[in-house]
């Protein structure tokens, strides 16, 4: 078996701008991929572009229209249009009706983030979730330098310590932070140390800390107070 | 009763009607304030503009403490979406979800969402018109009782031709 031909099969639903770029991406690392779209105008100019033949022109959400696509052997399937319902239903008949393995949403309304996980969607994602944790992180503290979100919900924060920080000379058993998060590394002269409870803080330290998302600024905070 | 229609069309707006006259409590949410003019001036129900999706727009309708949620509107996904917040998010003792396409309604019916499928049931009705001469879409007895077909009716007892509504 070649290397293209064990690499997973993608389903994408939705050739808006995010379902098109995610397609040409995915294409270009080599993955196959199907794009689904309703519009057989924008298949046509999305299958003009791509310069192959992996869009279909069909309703996501018609069970007979999926069943044609190869979705049986698909590893993830992707809800990409514009519409949060839509995106959902798509990756519940997936899951439910084709055994789909990993589902992934974009969510427009970062409210129905919980909502898609608690209805069996395994990625829900929201821009502008992703969005608020990264503005919120610039606005509410200077230590943050960067920030990872995950599928999960949850994001790893990178944080700076100021020389003056409270945290100089705690150590890692001592450092408590807001609703579970916790130290994940310890950045030290460049070089990446793991925690050890004993581990005691030391000035110019930079901090990766696991927290619950758009807590971000929360735990900024924290660590300026502590 | 506190119930929460989604969904402004012809039937939710004739659903809030009849459930304010009963007594009931009913609020109506929809996307766009016209649609609110199918209720009349009179309408003393609550009535919410935002999307049926929106969970903040849910709580606004009061769907913590609703008795019973209908999703009317004119999407299936969006009906589904509905009907499943207020099942799992909000435990809404009793959720009714209208779906216009059968393969989705039975998906969902085997999810254990309560459904009603328009296509089917208008496809039925037209259908034992004409081939058992029963005609259910008719207020009268056969509504909720419907007759066995006899394949030969009593001069008179025939039922009148369909008619539009």
């Amino acid at each position: 078996m070649s290397k293209e031909a064990e690499l997973p099969y993608v389903i994408i639903v939705g050739g808006g701008k995010v379902g098109y770029h995610l397609t040409r991406h995915l294409l270009e690392r080599g993955y196959e991929v199907t794009l689904i779209e309703k519009d057989a105008a924008r298949a046509e100019w999305i299958e003009h572009q791509l310069g192959t033949v992996s869009v279909m022109v069909g309703d996501g959400d018609e069970m007979a229209f999926l069943a044609t696509t190869g979705i049986e052997r698909a590893r993830v399937v992707v809800g990409a249009t514009g519409d949060d319902e839509d995106n959902l239903i798509v990756c519940q008949l997936a899951k439910v009706k084709f055994n789909v393995p990993r589902t992934v949403a974009r969510v427009s309304n970062p409210h129905n983030v919980a909502v898609f996980r608690a209805l069996g969607v395994d990625a829900p994602v929201s821009a502008t979730e992703v969005l608020m944790g990264l503005i919120e992180a610039e606005l509410g503290s200077e230590l943050v330098r960067g920030v990872a979100v995950k599928a999960s919900g949850t994001c790893l924060v990178d944080l700076a310590l100021p020389l003056v920080s409270a945290l100089v000379g705690k150590r890692v058993v001592d450092i408590v932070l807001p609703r579970g998060g916790f130290i994940v590394c310890i950045v030290r002269s460049g070089k990446p140390l793991p925690p050890e409870p004993d581990t005691v803080v030391e000035p110019g330290d930079e901090l990766v800390v696991y927290s619950q998302l758009l807590d971000v600024a929360e735990v900024g905070e924290a660590l300026a107070r502590a | 009763m506190k119930v929460i229609i989604v969904g402004c069309g012809r039937v939710g707006a004739r659903l809030a009607l009849q459930l304010v006259g009963e007594g009931h409590q009913v609020a109506v949410v929809d996307q766009q304030v016209s649609a609110f003019d199918r209720l009349g001036r009179e309408f003393s129900g609550q009535m919410i503009v935002g999307n049926c999706i929106d969970e903040a727009v849910l709580r606004r309708a009061g769907i913590e403490s609703a008795d019973c949620f209908c999703s009317l509107t004119n999407g299936d996904n969006r009906n589904l979406m509905a009907a499943q917040i207020a099942q799992r998010f909000f435990k809404v003792p009793r959720v009714i979800t209208r779906l216009y396409d059968p393969i989705r309604e039975s998906v969902y019916r085997e999810q254990g969402l309560e459904t009603f499928c328009p296509t089917t049931l208008g496809a039925d009705l037209v259908h034992d018109y004409f081939i058992d001469g029963i005609n259910r879409g008719h207020a009268g007895p056969s509504i909720g009782h419907p007759e066995p077909a006899t394949g030969h009716t009593e001069p008179g007892t025939k039922p009148p031709a369909l008619r539009a509504s």
